[in-house]
């Protein structure tokens, strides 16, 4: 069963009248986790919008948990976790009560968000920090908090969009190795990233778009199989990428 | 903190208390003016005494009147009233000849011994160019009367002199015309209020909390703009597509917030302004309908705020916008000025602003007494645009968060 199902995806920005997203379509089945890889301005983050319903559609339709966006945006919102890629979180509260404020938004009670508070920031080595404004906070510490504030209320599928932008070594295999953790729970996890080395760690799905363009998706095995004159991801994505720089 | 209460205390007072001046001006400030009697006589007697009894201009003494001009001109008074020489006796002599005439005229016996063309009177007033107009317009006309007055007993007394030749035994008779007509002022205000005026400070309170109240765009808009800039907005929108919550949230606190402002202002009426020598304010109205007011201006100042705060992108954007637009509605709904001087076309314009239509209803309470039903209209008028405002919010909040 597929936890997310986009079809025929358009989405262009008037504005700018660029085209986002153009006739993307993407399988992502229950308990993988899937890279969606691109190069900057390729269409991840537009289509991670499209998937927390953040934005909507020119045509095409997002169906998550067997929930169409269009008339459940609310529900699946509560059904999902969702770390972007920009800090969300209240910096003039302390961790406890980003995460206490955030959980109780999800409807959650209080004593059940202090016992996932408790686990989570004791998993993420924030335990000692919980009382401390998130504006003291490092990048990388952070970066760790908006992660946990999406897996407060344990969302069957989690969508994190560059979990692991400006975080440091020790903080990246801490990210890295509890989204392991939570893919052997049973967590569906879309991974949008550019850094290739994780997702060749991480993930047993993927997808390659650019320009807004599905270029290719399967199993990491099934992509790598399709090009095995490519020593490794990163071959593989300039490959189809292509070597020019992008803005 | 210091924005929301302490800013706006502050400046209700020294509006307050700026204000004070003008405002006493109209109604009780006591002006000194120079008075150089030339004359020496009866006339002069006379205005010292009838400018002594209305109690509003207090004559001071000057000799020469090239000196009582360059005083005025120094800016050390208001004015300067000169009576030149002889003009009593001028008076006098005309007042006799006017008999004369009119004697002659009905073939009645009369003093014909004075038939010299006299010279016009002139009496020379020195006005400094700060004085207002209507002050300086009742001062003139106080003059006229007390000329007039002296003249009609003068005019009693000669028709007496003429009338009682040859009746050695007849004594002449006093008058005392100012008792003939009297004016009596008074307020169509309830008995316990009656002589209660529009004073700077019953004025300024309602007004400038207002304009506070309104203000409320500030802390309001820079905090929900923050929200969006620091990423903890689009958390809410990730956890629930509805702004509905985000949205009341946010207007039920600063709604609190302004209610709380209007308290402590009109706490500092009572209790603080007195201190400072100012008029205590009285809250001549009904309790709950003064809440009921501040309730809905309460309600119209946060709805606008949440518009602000959430149709404009930046910082810079809202709160550029936000506080000219305050300043604009203020000026327009009679915060600075009372409505009722302003050009006629401001006066129609002034009809849409929220600040005219809550200002409108404090002074209906606070000097009238007035009743629900009086104070209806503008608190339906600032419900309506508190509705139109927070619903219009909700609408571009979730246009922008999407499905």
């Amino acid at each position: 069963m597929n936890v997310v199902q986009l079809e025929h995806l358009n989405k262009q920005y008037h504005k700018s009248g660029k085209l986002a997203v153009s006739d993307l379509s993407i399988a992502i089945p229950e308990g993988a986790v899937f890279g969606l890889l691109g190069p900057n301005g390729a269409g991840k983050s537009t289509t991670v919008m499209l998937l927390c319903g953040l934005t909507r559609p020119d045509s095409g339709t997002v169906s998550v948990m067997g929930l169409d966006m269009r008339h459940h945006g609310n529900e699946i919102r509560k059904k999902i976790g969702v770390a972007p890629q920009e800090i969300a979180l209240f910096p003039s509260l302390t961790a406890g009560e980003n995460l206490l404020y955030f959980g109780r938004m999800y409807g959650l009670s209080s004593k059940y968000v202090r016992d996932q508070t408790e686990k989570l920031l004791h998993i993420f080595g924030l335990t000692e920090k919980s009382g401390k404004q998130v504006h003291t906070f490092s990048g990388g510490m952070k970066r760790r908090l908006n992660l946990m504030a999406a897996l407060l209320h344990e969302p069957k599928l989690v969508i994190l969009d560059e979990p692991t932008a400006g975080v440091d070594v020790q903080s990246r295999n801490m990210i890295l190795n509890y989204l392991i953790e939570l893919k052997a729970n049973g967590t569906s996890i879309i991974y949008s990233s550019h850094v290739l080395e994780e997702a060749e760690r991480i993930c047993s799905h993927l997808a390659i778009i650019d320009e807004g363009k599905l270029i290719t998706t399967g199993t990491l095995e099934l992509v790598k199989e399709k090009h095995q004159d490519c020593g490794n991801l990163e071959q593989l994505f300039l490959k189809l990428t292509g070597k020019n720089i992008r803005d | 903190m210091a924005l929301i209460f302490i800013m706006p205390l502050a400046l209700v007072i020294v509006m307050a208390l700026v204000q004070d001046a003008p405002f006493r001006d109209y109604q009780e400030l006591k002006l000194d003016a120079l008075l150089v009697d030339l004359d020496a006589d009866t006339l002069g007697v006379k205005m010292r005494k009838a400018f002594a009894a209305a109690g509003q201009v207090n004559l001071l003494s000057e000799k020469d009147s090239a000196i009582a001009r360059a005083r005025v001109h120094a800016g050390d008074f208001k004015i300067a009233i000169v009576i030149p020489e002889k003009t009593s006796e001028i008076l006098r002599r005309k007042t006799r000849q006017l008999i004369t005439t009119v004697f002659a005229n009905f073939g009645l016996p009369a003093d014909r011994s004075d038939s010299v063309s006299l010279p016009s009177i002139e009496l020379k007033i020195f006005v400094d160019p700060a004085l207002k107009a209507n002050y300086r317009q009742s001062l003139s006309s106080g003059m006229e009367k007390i000329i007039a007055n002296v003249q009609t007993a003068w005019i009693l007394d000669e028709l007496q002199s003429q009338l009682s030749e040859g009746r050695p035994d007849t004594k002449k008779l006093e008058f005392d015309l100012s008792k003939v007509v009297t004016i009596k002022e008074s307020y169509a205000t309830e008995d316990k209020y009656r002589g209660f005026l529009l004073n700077s400070v019953q004025h300024n309170v309602p007004a400038w909390t207002m304009f506070a109240m309104f203000f409320i765009l500030y802390p309001l808009a820079g905090n929900f703009i923050n929200e969006r800039e620091d990423g903890s907005m689009l958390r809410l929108r990730l956890i629930s597509g509805s702004q509905v919550p985000v949205i009341t949230g946010k207007f039920t606190f600063y709604f609190l917030v302004c209610i709380l402002q209007f308290l402590m202002m009109v706490a500092v009426g009572i209790f603080v302004m007195p201190l400072l020598g100012l008029n205590k304010l009285v809250l001549g109205g009904s309790g709950a309908l003064i809440l009921l007011t501040a309730c809905c201006v309460a309600m119209a100042a946060t709805g606008y705020g949440v518009l602000i705060a959430v149709y404009f992108r930046t910082a810079q954007q809202a709160l550029s916008f936000g506080s000219v637009s305050v300043v604009i509605l203020s000026a327009i709904g009679g915060v600075w000025v009372p409505v009722y001087v302003m050009p006629e076309i401001l006066q129609t314009v002034s009809r849409f602003s929220p600040m005219s239509w809550g200002l409108e209803s404090f002074n209906d309470l606070f000097l009238r007494q007035a009743s629900m039903q009086t104070i209806l209209p503008n608190i339906l008028r600032l419900t309506g645009f508190a509705l139109v405002t927070v619903s219009a919010s909700i609408l571009i909040h979730n246009s922008r968060t999407v499905v």
